[in-house]
């Protein structure tokens, strides 16, 4: 199986493969002599990597994971072959815009936008309190405010719906 | 000296008091909310009595509760650890009317210092060097506006009983005061229930310095040379060190003099630490802190002092028994907060099951925190999981054994600013001890490409090949792993991490 993972934004090629019985690893195209050990269920993973060792944790499920290896922290995602066509194929129609949801649990203390405000990619949409600090939330990418779905006081849920995007018609 | 003392308190402080207790042969009293029935310090205490509640304010917070334990154990007297009540004079009184020690300062003292604009006043009568600021609190833009107009931009607007960073703005232009003022101050009123905001100059490159205190009830007092606390962002530290880069011997005794002047125009006793801003070989006062610290840790290590057996010695009325020439600094520590944010998406705090833990070892290396597998780490209470401290002979082995340890640290589960302690710690700048409190802010924190990356991606897609592999092997194992999987999720959804977040945490200052 081919795997396309990007490595904090860095796209990496690996293919596995059971050849008679035996794990082959390839990595951007680079046959790698390979000992894979799950330490536990929770994504400690022993690694031999030709011949170097390394404490690896690889946390998360699907296409998300967060991976830890000597103190630094990559963001992974992973997509297989079959996979990498479909979520092409759904990107291609959700071109622009979006949702934008709370990352976590919080208040939304203040809207900064209205509707039918366009925003340029990083503009703060509004301030949500979490943890006793005020976070601005940005937009992540240009776009035309379509709707804001909260208002300032109300407490949200992780993965609300706070404000939808849309793009913009191409200049 | 005690037999028995309570702990208000929890987490990693809570289990910091209760080891230097066990080890002079002092009973331990823990209090615990419903979501610590299963925290270290509960467990490690000789006795623990159930506060109940969810939320700081129906547990660490509820005086009537904590004073009723105390009571019900025979607690002789209560230790506040940092944040919650630590800094409350109102609590203090109270523990001492009860007929109970306060292992903190005189109540007056934490009044006097908690105070910023009192707290000036006092210091400037005691010689300590200030900023350029006002005496007294504007209670509107305007005002505040007129003051800073005639000291110089950039000015700092800082709440009048703030603390923690929060109700803090520095104003580069005239233009930005009125909209500063009316965050910062609206921030204070939420935060504190005062709105008033005081301005003063704001230098620029500073270094945030600190000196550590500890008075006896009969006048006598020591410091321990300083802190380094410059490595932090929005007002909240992430590195500390023990002694600074930048102080020399010379400036350690003026500053030590100055802080030994500060405590004692307060009539201080117990431990303490006055703050200062640093600018060159010039220092100012910024504020004195009535308890404990979080990075305490690096004193001890190069002075050899338990600084909670000193508070506990204080507060028992016992003689400090030595002078300031006893105080040796003997090499370099260094403590890096572990705090569960996530230092490349803005310090966005994390929340998240504690799991795949691996705790570094060696010598010299100090882990004091209170996580545990399994652990909630959700929006109640600090997000602060425990410090990592080493002990080198100097600095530069010092960063070298933190980069180690570092390393071998993983807290899986939640994301924590030990990513950006090893980017300090393998930081230019930072290794030739030339930075200030704005030089975190502006460090770049994004992983940079390396061969590293291709390991990282092998062992994910190892991972995901081998859970599909198993899902398709063994379809039932499957849909048993599935079944408890579910059952898992359901466990972890604390109903006040669930639903709504009608309260939030609003624990006391710390810094």
């Amino acid at each position: 199986m081919k795997y396309f993972v990007n490595v904090n934004g860095r796209p990496i090629e690996v293919e596995i493969v059971d050849r008679a019985g035996k794990t082959v690893v390839t990595i951007e195209g680079e046959r790698a002599d390979f000992s894979y050990e799950e330490v536990d269920h929770e994504g400690q993973v022993a690694l031999v990597m030709d011949e170097c060792g390394y404490a690896v944790s690889v946390a998360g499920k699907g296409n998300d994971y967060h991976v830890t290896l000597a103190g630094h922290a990559y963001a992974v995602e992973i997509e297989d072959e079959r996979e990498r066509a479909a979520h092409a194929a759904a990107r291609d129609r959700g071109k622009g815009g979006g949702l934008v949801k709370a990352v976590m649990p919080g208040v939304v203390v203040e809207l900064c936008v209205a509707e039918g405000d366009v925003v340029t990619e990083g503009q703060p949409l509004l301030i949500l309190e979490a943890m006793k600090m005020q976070n601005e939330i940005g937009a992540p990418s240009e776009g035309r405010v379509k709707r804001i779905l909260c208002n300032a006081g109300e407490a949200v849920s992780a993965g609300a719906k706070l404000v939808e995007l849309e793009a913009l018609p191409d200049a | 000296m005690f037999n028995k003392i309570l702990i208000a308190n929890r987490g990693e402080i809570a289990l910091r008091v209760i080891r230097t207790a066990r080890e002079q042969g002092i009973q331990t009293v823990a209090v615990y909310s419903e979501a610590d029935a299963c925290a270290l310090h509960t467990r490690l205490a000789d006795e623990a009595i159930a506060l109940g509640g969810f939320m700081p304010s129906e547990s660490y917070l509820d005086m009537d509760k904590i004073l009723a334990a105390a009571k019900k154990t025979g607690a002789e007297a209560i230790h506040p650890g940092y944040g919650f009540l630590s800094e409350n004079a109102e609590f203090a009184r109270r523990v001492v009317k009860a007929g109970m020690a306060w292992i903190g300062p005189p109540p007056d003292a934490i009044t006097q210092m908690g105070d910023k604009i009192v707290s000036r006043q006092i210091m400037k009568a005691a010689n300590v060097p200030m900023v350029p600021g006002m005496t007294e609190p504007a209670a509107d833009a305007a005002v505040a506006r007129a003051a800073a107009d005639e000291m110089g931009y950039p000015v700092m607007l800082k709440a009048a009983a703030g603390g923690g960073g929060k109700g803090i703005r520095i104003v580069h232009k005239p233009e930005e005061l009125e909209s500063a003022f009316k965050t910062a101050s609206g921030e204070a009123l939420a935060g504190f229930g005062d709105g008033r905001m005081y301005v003063e100059r704001y230098l620029v490159n500073t270094r945030h310095i600190e000196i550590q205190v500890v008075f006896d009830a009969h006048g006598n007092g020591v410091h321990y040379g300083e802190r380094e606390c410059s490595m932090q962002r929005r007002h909240q530290k992430l590195v500390e060190e023990c002694p600074s880069p930048a102080v020399s011997v010379a400036m350690r005794e003026e500053m030590g003099a100055a802080a030994l002047r500060a405590g004692a125009a307060v009539n201080y006793e117990g431990a303490g630490t006055v703050e200062f801003l640093a600018s060159g070989d010039e220092f100012f006062f910024l504020e004195m802190n009535t308890r404990l610290q979080v990075e305490h840790p690096v004193t001890e290590m190069v002075t050899g002092i338990d600084l909670v057996w000193e508070q506990l010695r204080a507060a028992a009325g016992e003689q400090l028994g030595y002078g300031q020439d006893a105080i040796h600094m003997r090499g370099h520590s260094i403590e890096v907060r572990l705090n569960a944010e996530d230092p490349s998406n803005n310090y966005l705090p994390s929340i998240g099951t504690i799991g795949n833990v691996r705790i570094p070892g060696g010598p010299w290396v100090r882990f004091d925190s209170g996580i545990y597998p399994n652990m909630e780490v959700g929006l109640n209470y600090d997000p602060m999981l425990g410090k990592l401290i080493v002990w080198a002979p100097d600095r530069m082995q010092a960063i070298a054994r933190m980069r180690r340890s570092l390393e071998e640290l993983n807290i899986g589960g939640v994301r924590t600013s030990a990513v950006a302690g090893l980017a300090v710690m393998n930081d230019k700048g930072f290794q030739e001890g030339e930075f200030h409190t704005q030089y975190l802010e502006q460090m770049d924190l994004q992983e940079p490409a390396s061969e590293r990356d291709k390991v990282v991606a092998a062992a994910t897609a190892m991972r995901r090949w081998k859970q599909a592999n198993r899902a398709a092997l063994s379809p039932r194992d499957a849909d048993r792993l599935g079944w408890l999987a579910r059952g898992r999720v359901g466990q972890a959804s604390h109903p006040h991490i669930a639903g709504s977040t009608a309260g939030f945490s609003r624990e006391g200052s710390r810094s």
